[in-house]
């Protein structure tokens, strides 16, 4: 006996199985790895035009006999042209994740076999842990063949050959991005175990994911002062960084309501620790890993605290087999 | 005897009350209309903080014996402070509107009902014309609704008057979001009349709501996906490559979601100064365009669907 494998193993091998067979998997993640790839070229090409305008304005200085140093030379950190691709799969990585999971649940009720599942000497639990393991090896082979075609278009795109520990950033980016999946992979998996009426269940994930993924940081972006006047407003008034520290000191409060409807938001915690490993955020370019992650532990823990509380529900939540038809 | 003599009307009128019940429908276009009231007062309370930071600033400056520019908020319009209205009626209102369209033909295929209908004197022109007709109505409700907010935010907040031109922009932005909606209503009509499974004929529109609003803008502009949230970083200027040109002269006319973005930006005064307008085809034509397209895609899709075969248990 002790050489079958455990249910645990074999359902979840038949669902990557399935998936490889029906190429749902695949056809969602060519998608997004189109959307990321075009964000990656298209961020070169903008990059490249900013050197070339860099160029001629430093040649016509100088043709002048002036000094070049009096404009700024476009910054050049080949990791940070990935800021489309981060933020494809902030949006299109957690649509995909409800996809798979939703699509975990609805292929056992579609073919009615869920009931007939627990019939059998497996346990709820079991059952459960076995789709969400078959469901986010999906997800993690998805996300990282995105991040290794990433790497690779990185590399052509722009001109840099990547070192090791860009390598590393782009792995804890890809360990990051399977764990912020997780959270909406769970989402679509219970939403579309617990609906009485399966695409129902697809419109509630996606309500989820727009309060989430677009509104929560929406509300955050709009209520940035800086982002209420083209240009930013302290740019318009001519003012310093410390100066604008100096006169937002004053809205504390203001600043901390802001904050805490980011938060609350995975995918913002997603963002700020994705955009701070590979520079785009300016203030972490060029800086060391390990300061990164110990700085930003507070949103490695909010991931995950997310994920777990997911999984929890989804565990925690009664399955009632007489309910789970197709409709 | 009414609906005898007009079989679209009551088809319509069956439809708009059927929607209306669905708990998912009823919560998303709830949402959406939470976030139009919501915005109201976003833009109010973002515009009042920018006045406070001035103030605050001028003050600051004014100690260093600092010049101090003139207050950004002064020189905008009144009507900026709905500028977050464009971005909730640009994700959430094209989505409910998708959510809307795909409803209207997906609860009659899962009832089973579509047999029953053909076996009335009902011919597919009268079904299509019923079905486009509950989804002008439906969308139609949810904008006057936001319309009605967003007078009466202006009427209660003395500090913002509009004159007779800032009233008829505010009249055309919640046309132009008409249109745009109805653009996703209808393609959400279309492909679940035209496609077998009631779940790809969800997704299918879903993907085309996504590229839309996520992806062509970066092709054409470098807006980045996360821009799209913001009103006014959605509306940057491309950078100058022949790339964009490219892209901008090919791929502009699709861009449905940057032609709706500008277009609120313009009627409702928060375009950037600096923003070139490039109006390779004015984005009014294209979302007219796309719209009419799509009424004609629904027509045919709706016209054709065999109402012997239509059913997704069928």
């Amino acid at each position: 006996m002790a050489d079958f494998p455990s249910p645990i193993l074999t359902i979840a091998r038949k669902d990557i199985g399935d998936a490889a067979r029906d190429k749902f998997v695949l056809i969602v993640s060519a998608f997004l790895i189109t959307a990321a790839m075009v964000a990656l070229v298209v961020g070169a090409i903008a990059l490249k035009t900013d050197v070339a305008t860099y160029e001629s304005a430093k040649q016509a200085l100088l043709d002048l006999g002036k000094s070049a140093n009096v404009i700024a030379k476009p910054e050049f950190y080949p990791l940070k042209l990935l800021r489309g691709f981060l933020e494809h799969i902030e949006i299109l990585g957690a649509v995909i994740a409800i996809l798979i999971g939703y699509r975990a649940a609805a292929s056992e009720r579609g073919r009615q076999t869920l009931a007939l599942i627990l019939t059998r000497p497996v346990s709820k639990h079991r059952f459960l842990l076995a789709k969400m393991l078959g469901g986010l090896t999906l997800i993690a082979l998805g996300l990282t063949s995105a991040f290794v075609i990433g790497a690779l278009a990185l590399n052509l795109v722009s001109g840099v050959v990547l070192g090791p520990m860009d390598y590393v950033r782009l792995l804890t980016i890809d360990l990051l991005a399977i764990l912020y999946s997780a959270i909406f992979f769970m989402l679509g998996f219970g939403t579309a175990l617990w609906a009485k009426k399966l695409p129902n269940a697809l419109l509630l994930a996606f309500t989820v994911w727009l309060g989430f993924v677009l509104i929560a940081p929406q509300i955050g972006d709009t209520m940035d002062p800086d982002n209420q006047v083209a240009g930013g407003v302290f740019r318009q008034l001519h003012m310093t960084k410390p100066q604008e520290h100096a006169v937002m000191a004053g809205f504390a409060t203001y600043e901390t309501i802001r904050n805490g409807i980011e938060i609350s938001s995975p995918t913002k915690h997603f963002e700020r620790l994705a955009f701070a490993i590979t520079g785009v955020k300016t203030m972490y370019t060029g800086q060391p890993l390990g300061p990164i992650l110990v700085e930003k532990l507070s949103d490695i823990e909010w991931l995950l605290g997310g994920a777990l509380l997911m999984f929890g529900l989804v565990l925690a939540v009664p399955l009632d087999p007489n309910r789970l038809a197709k409709e | 005897m009414d609906a005898q003599t007009h079989p679209s009307r009551a088809i319509a009128i069956q439809s708009v009350n059927a929607v209306a019940r669905q708990h998912t429908v009823t919560a998303i276009a709830a949402l959406f209309l939470l976030l139009i009231m919501f915005s109201a007062y976003l833009g109010w309370s973002a515009t009042h903080t920018v006045d406070a930071i001035y103030k605050a600033a001028a003050q600051y400056l004014s100690a260093q014996n600092q010049p101090v520019p003139p207050n950004p908020v002064l020189q905008s319009s009144p009507l900026g402070l709905l500028r977050n209205m464009a971005t909730y009626v640009s994700l959430l209102g094209s989505l409910a509107a998708l959510v809307i369209g795909h409803q209207l033909i997906a609860s009659d295929r899962k009832a089973g009902v579509l047999p029953l209908m053909g076996t009335r004197p009902l011919r597919g022109s009268n079904y299509a014309l019923g079905k486009i007709g509950a989804l002008s109505v439906v969308l139609g409700g949810l904008i006057v609704f936001a319309a009605l907010v967003s007078a009466a935010t202006f009427l209660l907040l003395p500090a913002f008057t509009l004159g007779t031109d800032e009233w008829l922009r505010l009249v055309g932005f919640f046309g132009t979001s008409y249109l745009y909606m109805m653009v996703f209503g209808l393609l959400g009509l279309a492909f679940t009349a035209r496609l077998k499974s009631e779940t790809v004929g969800l997704l299918v529109p879903l993907v085309f709501w996504l590229t839309l609003t996520f992806v062509l803008p970066q092709i054409t502009s470098n807006v980045n996906p996360v821009a799209a949230l913001n009103p006014v970083s959605a509306l940057a200027n491309p950078p100058d490559a022949g790339f964009f040109v490219f892209t901008g002269s090919v791929l502009e006319p699709f861009s449905l979601a940057e032609a709706y973005r500008l277009m609120a930006a313009r009627l409702l005064h928060f375009l950037p100064s600096e923003y070139t307008i490039r109006d390779v085809v004015p984005p009014i034509v294209s979302l007219a365009g796309a719209c009419a397209a799509l009424a004609g895609f629904a027509w045919s899709a709706l016209t054709r669907l065999n109402f012997a075969q239509g059913d997704y248990n069928g």
